[in-house]
């Protein structure tokens, strides 16, 4: 058994400029994989050559073990990242074409349709002008057009990031049920919104893949031992502070916006050690001492060289 | 076939709700049915305008039934044709610079099938117009005028119908890759073009789809005509056609996304 997705090699130049340089991954059945990365990383231009909209300069695109063609598109749901519908057909109507193109039959096509008009919570709107719909409807809209053909990969482009509070909160509610039952890709700038749904994580910067695993692996992977350390303001604190900065067990410092500082530490439990008892001998004002590891926030930054 | 039909019926239900399908076919009935309105009415006109010059108003003469026709049709070389365009402007270029197509494009609708949705609808409306406008001029004309030769009638339709449908498929070519202003003013161009030098150079160029016009007003005007001038330019019509609808279908295959 091929995996679902396999993905070797691909390139998109545009006007001499590569926005996708070469990235290549494979995608299990049923996993949720999430395509992190700032804006111009290249996840859009990504997502429109999985979803069949653009050729690829270079590299191949495999589907169970096949080239992608019309039998893959009936298999795949697809949501742009600013997706624009028929404004003056009515949510109902513009579901039913969805899924007729797909290739439903009439009888099918109506109860999908009104099945995830209902989940998505379109229900009273159905009968509306899709031209009334205020951001967050349309996003659901386009949610419910991608899923009403049941297919079997969903590709999902930053489909939180235009989103208010509250309509985020429902589009999230959404993506990680629907992350259970179908294998979806979706992109995000926000580390946060992957950490929530996803289990895979595909970093992507400047066209490549910086990082990609699970998130545990991820979090195992760049497991460093961090200690973060905040004193009252005194002279003496502060000195001592300074003097931390060169000691041997540190590898790196940081002065965070708060007032604290991060050290990364090889030994951590040493480093702890150390520290605990010359704060003691000296008598330190220390308002917070805490050993910990690196969050995933700080993986990225430091994936994406930012 | 099927992803044709649906997108299709789509396409109608579009132009119906924007109202294409009402007024399309309003200004083309009142510019057929102006003619023999106007031709029958002119001495009342002339009167009405004061100082005419004593004679001319004995001496006017209504024209006949065929004449009129031709002229009714001739009124579509301009104004129909600039309607046309204006209308199908927007046809691929709209849906590519808004996003739908994106959205419908992800989906197993292949540009050829949605080009020929396009093109039939585009067709519809240019039948349902056409049709309406010659319907009410010939309509008039035998009402104020005289008898019509219906069949010669029918005919020049159908040759004016044709050339109006080059231009729409010129319109639609250049809708497929480029904004939709560009492709009205283009398409506009390259219809007054091809119009223009046959007008210069009919001889060499009476096989040409332009030479439509013409021959609609000749098969209304000389009915006894029976050679077959219009077996080259109805070919070429069809064939300039053909070849809008396959370039547009690759354009449109190249350009699905908003240029950048
Ligand atoms: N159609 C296009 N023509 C030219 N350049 C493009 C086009 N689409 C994207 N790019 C460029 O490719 C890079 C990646 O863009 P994109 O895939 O949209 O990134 P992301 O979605 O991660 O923000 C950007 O630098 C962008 O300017
Ligand atoms: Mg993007």
């Amino acid at each position: 058994m091929p995996p679902l997705l396999q993905v070797s090699g691909l390139y998109k130049v545009f006007h001499g400029q590569s926005s996708v340089d070469g990235i290549s991954f494979d995608m299990e059945q049923g996993r949720c994989v999430a395509l992190l990365g700032p804006n111009g990383a290249g996840k859009t231009t990504t997502l429109r050559m999985l979803a069949g909209l653009m050729n690829p300069s270079r590299g191949r695109i495999l589907f169970e073990g096949n080239p992608i063609g019309d039998n893959y598109r009936r298999q795949i749901g697809y949501l742009p990242q600013a997706p624009a519908f028929y404004n003056w057909m009515t949510g109902e109507e513009y579901i039913l074409l969805a899924s007729r193109l797909s290739g439903m039959g009439g009888k099918a096509a109506a109860g999908h349709a009104a099945a995830v008009l209902e989940r998505m919570g379109l229900q009273d709107a159905a009968r509306r002008r899709i031209g009334g719909y205020s951001g967050g409807m349309k996003q659901r809209l386009g949610l419910a057009q991608a899923l009403v053909h049941s297919p079997r990969l969903l590709l999902l482009d930053e489909p939180v990031s235009a989103l208010d509070p509250i309509g985020r909160r429902e589009m999230m509610e959404l993506l990680r049920d629907i992350g259970k039952e179908t294998s979806v890709i979706f992109s995000t700038h926000v580390l946060h919104d992957a950490e929530e749904v996803c289990d895979d994580i595909i970093m992507m910067n400047k066209g490549r893949i910086a990082e990609h695993g699970t998130l545990t692996s991820l979090r195992a992977k760049y497991n460093r031992p961090v200690i973060i350390l905040r004193v009252e303001e005194a002279e003496e604190a502060r000195l001592w502070l300074e003097t931390l900065q060169t000691r041997s067990f540190i590898l790196e410092s940081r002065l965070e916006a708060d007032g604290s500082l991060l050290l990364k530490v090889d030994d951590i439990a040493s480093a702890r050690s150390v520290i605990l008892r010359e704060a003691a001998e000296r008598a330190i004002p220390l308002l917070r001492f805490e050993a910990g590891t690196l969050s995933l926030e700080d993986v990225f930054m430091e994936a994406v060289g930012g | 076939m099927r992803n044709t039909w649906i997108f299709y019926r789509k396409e109608m239900l579009e132009m119906l709700r924007g109202y294409k399908l009402l007024w399309i076919p309003v200004v083309f009935m009142i510019l057929g049915i102006m003619q023999p309105i106007s031709a029958y009415y002119m001495p009342e006109i002339l009167k009405m305008s004061g100082d005419v010059p004593p004679g001319l108003l004995e001496s006017y003469t209504l024209p006949g039934a065929a004449e009129v026709m031709a002229k009714s049709l001739g009124q579509y070389g301009v104004i129909g044709l600039l309607v046309l365009a204006l209308s199908a402007m927007n046809s691929f270029a709209g849906e590519r610079e808004g996003g739908t197509a994106e959205l419908v494009l992800a989906r197993p609708l292949t540009p050829l099938a949605a080009a020929s949705a396009k093109w039939l609808a585009q067709l519809t409306l240019l039948v349902l117009s056409l049709g309406l406008g010659a319907a009410g001029a010939g309509y008039y004309i035998t009402l104020l005028i005289g008898p019509l030769p219906w069949s010669a009638a029918v005919s020049a339709s159908a040759l004016y119908g044709l050339w109006l449908m080059c231009a729409v498929s010129l319109t639609l070519l250049f809708s497929a890759c480029l904004r939709a202003p560009a492709a009205a003013f283009l398409s506009l161009a390259a219809a007054g073009g091809l119009a223009l030098l046959h007008t210069l150079l009919p001889r060499p160029l009476r096989w040409s789809p332009a030479a439509l016009p013409k021959l609609s007003a000749e098969a209304l005007l000389r009915q006894e005509y029976t050679s077959y001038a219009w077996v080259f330019p109805v070919l070429s019509g069809i064939a300039l056609i053909v070849l809008c609808f396959l370039g547009a279908s690759l354009l449109f295959d190249r350009n699905k996304l908003p240029r950048f």
